[in-house]
C-alpha cells in the first residue's frame, strides 16, 4: 500500500531518512530543518534545526554515524550531531563559497561530504582532528554553471556531479590526509583530487539543465535526468556510452536506483515511473508507481459550494485535481525500505507538501511477469 | 434620469423655501449662497443690503456680452419685466423676489428664475430662429464661446438653421467614446423622423466654418444641427431651445455614464480574476475552529 | 467558441504546462540573491528559447522561460479603436493592481498588452497546472468581457440618441 503523510500546505524542499527509518528530517521551504518521530501514522515533531538563515537546499543523513548534514542559500552547511540528551547541536563548516550550497551528500563511509554550489564549485569537506574542525577543498574546473546535483560512487571517492551547465562530470574527490589510495575502477586509475574522470557532453541533441545524477549499486553504470525529459545512462564498461530516452513526461527532477537495472525516476510530471535496463544497455518504461485514478469530489454541500462561489468563483462544484497523489512538483526521492541494489520501498517528496511512500514490491506493481 | 434637466434644482428649491417661510409667517433668514451651474454659470442668491426680505438672484456668465449682441437684455425684460433689477457688481443679471409681495402666481415665477441661464441662451436662437422664418438670409453668423475653449455657431438659411457646436474630449478615449455616440446620433433618424439631422467631424471643423478661426485639434469635435422650419415653428421652438442648448452637456453626462460603467465593470472582472487565481492555492485543510465557549467546531464539508 | 480559439488555447495551454516545470534557483552572480532569471538575464544558460503562439497577426502569446521564472505575455484582440480603448483601460487597470494579482507583471512587454511573470515561488504556493488554468481563464475571458464591454457602450449610445431626438 501507498502511505501518504502530509506535513502542511508548504512545500518540502527536501527528506532524509535517518539509518532505521523512524525519524525523517525535511525543509519546509524555509530556513529550519524539521525532524519529525514516527508514531504509528503520526509524525511528532522532536527537534528543530533552526541555524540556516536563508532557505535550506540539501539535507543528508548519514546512517552509520548519525549526523545530518544541511546546506542552505546562505552560503553555509551545518554538521548536526546528537547530544545525550538527544538534542541536535550544530557544527558551521566553512564551505568557503560565496553563492548558496545548493546540494550536499554524504560519502557511503561517512568521512566526507560533498557539497554543490552557484559559486560553479564543489566543496569537499572533511573533518581534521589535528584541529578539530571541517575543512573543505575545491573542484573548480571546468564547472561552467551552478551545481545542481551529487551522486558518491560507492569507492567513497569518485563524485559524480551535475550542472545547469547541462553536463554531467565524474569528478575524483580523493583526500590523502584520510584515506588509502583508491583501486582503480571502470571510470579511470588514476585519482588525483580534482581529476576529472569523465565529462558527458550532450551533443547534437536538445539539451538540458541537469536535475538529478545517481550512481548505479556497483558503480559502474550512472544515471541522470535533465529538463529536456530525458532520462540518460552512461556505462563505463561500455566505453562510456550514453543512453537517452526522451520521455513523454514533463522534466524529472530527482532519480535513485532501486536495484542495478532499474530506475525510479520523478518531477514535474508528479508521478514516480518506473525504467528498466536490459541487456543491451537499452532502457524501457516500466511503470507508473502511480495509478491513482480520477478523483470524485466529496458529495453536494451548501456550504461547500457557497464557500468555493464565494472564495473562488467556481459555480460548478468540482475542483480540477491532477490523476496522481502528489499535486505538485516532486523534488526529492529517497530509499525508504532496502538499498540501491534491492530496494522495496522509496519515498518522494513535493512541493504540495506530502511525503508518499511508494512500494516497489513486484506484488503491489503486478510485476512479477516482468522480472526487474 | 436620463435627460438632463434644464432649470437650476437649487435655485428653484431654495426660494420655494423662503416664500413657504414667509407664508407660513416664519422669520425671515438672511441668505447669501452661489450655485454653479454648466458652462461656468455662477447663481448668487443673497439679500439687498441686509434686507431679509429682498432675496436677489443674479446670475453670471462668461459670454453675455455676446448673448446680448442677440438681444438677450430685450428676452430677458419681457421674460422677467418688473422683476429685473439693477445687475449685481461681478454679474450679469439680477432678479428680485420680494417676500413682503409674493406674486400670486408664484410657483411659476421661482420656475422662471430656475430658468434663467436657459433663457440667457435662448435670446440668441430666438433671433436667428426669427430670421429663418421671414428668409432673412445675410445675417452674420452668431459665435458665442459657451465655455473656454468651446464655442457655438448658429447660423440662418431661409429654409434651416443651423447650430454647430465645438466642443472639446479631455483626452483620447474621450474622442473614441464620443465617436461612438456621434456615430447613433447621426443615425438617429431612424427612431424619430421628426428629429433634426445631426452631423459630426472630428478634428475639422464643417466646410462652413473652414474660412473663421474654429480650432483644428485632435481633441475638438464639431456637432451640426440643421434645424427645419418644423424645430424653429412659434409653438415648437421653446422645446426646440430647450433640448438644443443643454445637447453639450448630455453629451458629455453620457461619456462620463459609460466610463463609470466600464470601470465597474472592470472591477468586477478584475475581482472575478482574483478568484479564480485564488482557485490555484491550496486550501487549508485544517477546518476546525473554536466557538466562543471554547468547544472545537468543525465545518462538515 | 469560435473553431481557431480552441486549438490556439489548447497549444497554449500544453506550451504552458511545459514550460510552466520551475524550480528553487539561487543567483550565481550576485550573492544571497534569488532573482527570476527571466527578467535579470545574467546566465543564458539559464535561459530556454522563447515561444510565440499566434492566432492571427493580432492575437498572439509570448512565452520566455527561464530555470526559475516564466513570463507569458499576450497581445489581446483589438479590432477597432474601441476596443483598442477599452484593453488599454482594462490593462492598466489591472496593472495598477499587480500587487493582489501577484503573478503579474506591473509593465507587459513591448509589443503586448500584458504580462504575467510566475515564479518559482509561485508554483510552490500554488498548484501550477490550476495556474495553467487560470492563465487559459484569463484569455477565454478578456476578448469576451472586451467585446460585451464594447455592445454595452454602444447600446447606451443608441439609447441615448434615440431618447435626444425623440424629443424634437
Amino acid at each position: 500500500m501507498t502511505e501518504q503523510h502530509r506535513f502542511g500546505n508548504n512545500p518540502i524542499t527536501c527528506h532524509a531518512w535517518n539509518a532505521d527509518k523512524t525519524h525523517v528530517a525535511l525543509s519546509p521551504n524555509n530556513n529550519e530543518v524539521h525532524i519529525y518521530q514516527r508514531n504509528g501514522a503520526d509524525w511528532k515533531q522532536v527537534d528543530t534545526l533552526n541555524q540556516h538563515d536563508l532557505r535550506v537546499m540539501g539535507i543528508d543523513w548519514a546512517p552509520k554515524t548519525n549526523r545530518i548534514v544541511t546546506s542552505s542559500a546562505d552560503r553555509n552547511a551545518y554538521v548536526w550531531s546528537q547530544d545525550k540528551d538527544g538534542k541536535w547541536k550544530p557544527t558551521l563548516v566553512l564551505l568557503r563559497i560565496n553563492r548558496a550550497a545548493t546540494c550536499v551528500k554524504w560519502s557511503p563511509e561517512e568521512n566526507k561530504f560533498a557539497a554543490g554550489s552557484g559559486a560553479r564549485l564543489i566543496s569537499i569537506c572533511y573533518f581534521e582532528k589535528e584541529n578539530d574542525w571541517w575543512v573543505s577543498k575545491h573542484i573548480k574546473k571546468p564547472i561552467r554553471s551552478t551545481i545542481t546535483c551529487l551522486d558518491w560512487h560507492p569507492n567513497n571517492c569518485l563524485l559524480a556531479a551535475g550542472s545547469s551547465d547541462f553536463k554531467v562530470r565524474i569528478f575524483s574527490s580523493y583526500i590523502k590526509d584520510i584515506e588509502d589510495v583508491p583501486k582503480a575502477t571502470q571510470w579511470g586509475a588514476k585519482m588525483p583530487l580534482g581529476q576529472l574522470m569523465t565529462e558527458f557532453v550532450n551533443q547534437n541533441a536538445p539539451v538540458g539543465w541537469v536535475h538529478d545524477v545517481s550512481f548505479s549499486p556497483d558503480g559502474n553504470k550512472i544515471c541522470w535526468v535533465s529538463h529536456d525529459s530525458s532520462i540518460n545512462v552512461a556505462d563505463a564498461t561500455k566505453g562510456n556510452g550514453v543512453y537517452r530516452l526522451r520521455t513523454e513526461f514533463l522534466p524529472f527532477l530527482s532519480c535513485t536506483w532501486v536495484t542495478n537495472n532499474s530506475i525510479v525516476a520523478a518531477g514535474h510530471s508528479c508521478i514516480p515511473v518506473l525504467y528498466t535496463l536490459d541487456k543491451d544497455g537499452q532502457m524501457n518504461f516500466l511503470a507508473k508507481l502511480d495509478t491513482s485514478a480520477k478523483k470524485e469530489s466529496g458529495g453536494l454541500s451548501a456550504m461547500k459550494m457557497f464557500h468555493s462561489l464565494d472564495k473562488q468563483a467556481r459555480i460548478e462544484i468540482s475542483d480540477t485535481n491532477l490523476d496522481s497523489i502528489h499535486q505538485n512538483q516532486i523534488t526529492c526521492l529517497r530509499i525508504y525500505e532496502g538499498t540501491k541494489e534491492k530496494a522495496t520501498k522509496i519515498s518522494s517528496s513535493g512541493a504540495d507538501g506530502l511525503l508518499v511512500i511508494w512500494n516497489l514490491n513486484a506484488s503491489s506493481l503486478s510485476l512479477e511477469n516482468l522480472k526487474i | 434620469m436620463i435627460l438632463l434637466e434644464i432649470n437650476n434644482r437649487v435655485v428653484e428649491e431654495t426660494l420655494t423655501v423662503k416664500i413657504k417661510n414667509a407664508q407660513a409667517k416664519l422669520k425671515n433668514e438672511s441668505i447669501d449662497i452661489t450655485v454653479a451651474d454648466f458652462d461656468g454659470v455662477l447663481y448668487h442668491i443673497s439679500n439687498i443690503n441686509g434686507d431679509k426680505t429682498k432675496i436677489r438672484t443674479s446670475i453670471s456668465l462668461k459670454f453675455y456680452k455676446q448673448l446680448q449682441e442677440h438681444g438677450a437684455d430685450e428676452l430677458l425684460k419681457r421674460e422677467y419685466g418688473p422683476y429685473l433689477v439693477a445687475p449685481e457688481p461681478g454679474y450679469n443679471v439680477s432678479v428680485l423676489l420680494d417676500l413682503e409681495n409674493i406674486p400670486e402666481n408664484w410657483q411659476e415665477y421661482v420656475k422662471k428664475l430656475g430658468l434663467l441661464k436657459r433663457n440667457c441662451f435662448a435670446s440668441v436662437f430666438e433671433k436667428y430662429f426669427d430670421f429663418q422664418e421671414r428668409g432673412d438670409e445675410g445675417q452674420k453668423r452668431a459665435v458665442i464661446p459657451y465655455r473656454d475653449d468651446e464655442t457655438m455657431y448658429v447660423e440662418a438659411k431661409s429654409d434651416r438653421v443651423t447650430v454647430v457646436f465645438s466642443t472639446r474630449f479631455r483626452d483620447e478615449d474621450d474622442v473614441v467614446i464620443g465617436k461612438v455616440f456621434m456615430q447613433e446620433f447621426r443615425e438617429g433618424l431612424r427612431a424619430s423622423h421628426t428629429a433634426p439631422p445631426v452631423l459630426f467631424s472630428h478634428r475639422e471643423p464643417p466646410i462652413e466654418l473652414r474660412d473663421t478661426n474654429a480650432t483644428v485639434d485632435n481633441n475638438v469635435g464639431y456637432v451640426t444641427f440643421v434645424l427645419f422650419p418644423r424645430h424653429t415653428a412659434r409653438n415648437t421652438r421653446d422645446n426646440t431651445i430647450n433640448l438644443i442648448h443643454m445637447f453639450r452637456h448630455y453629451l458629455h453626462y453620457h461619456i462620463k455614464c459609460s466610463k463609470a460603467y466600464i470601470h465597474s465593470r472592470m472591477r468586477a472582472k478584475t475581482s472575478d480574476f482574483l478568484k479564480v487565481l485564488n482557485r490555484a492555492r491550496p486550501e487549508n485543510k485544517s477546518t476546525d475552529k473554536k466557538t466562543i465557549s471554547g468547544r472545537t467546531f468543525i465545518r462538515r464539508d | 467558441m469560435s473553431a481557431t480559439l480552441k486549438p490556439y488555447l489548447t497549444a497554449v495551454r500544453h506550451t504552458l504546462t511545459a514550460a510552466m516545470c520551475l524550480e528553487n534557483f539561487c543567483s550565481q552572480v550576485v550573492e544571497r540573491h534569488n532573482k527570476p532569471e527571466v527578467e535579470v538575464r545574467t546566465s543564458k544558460e539559464l535561459l530556454l528559447t522563447p515561444v510565440v503562439i499566434s492566432r492571427n497577426e493580432k492575437e498572439k502569446v509570448l512565452i520566455e522561460s527561464s530555470i526559475n521564472s516564466i513570463r507569458i505575455s499576450i497581445a489581446v484582440k483589438q479590432a477597432d479603436e474601441i476596443e483598442k480603448i477599452l484593453c488599454k483601460k482594462f490593462m492598466r487597470f489591472m496593472m495598477m493592481r499587480a500587487e493582489n494579482f501577484i503573478v503579474l507583471r506591473r509593465k507587459p512587454i513591448e509589443g503586448y498588452d500584458i504580462s504575467f511573470l510566475i515564479t518559482n515561488f509561485h508554483t510552490e504556493q500554488m498548484y501550477k497546472h490550476k495556474l495553467v488554468d487560470f492563465v487559459i481563464h484569463f484569455m477565454e475571458e478578456i476578448d469576451k468581457e472586451i467585446s460585451e464591454m464594447k455592445l454595452a457602450m454602444n447600446a447606451r449610445a443608441r439609447i441615448v440618441s434615440e431618447e435626444f431626438l425623440k424629443h424634437f
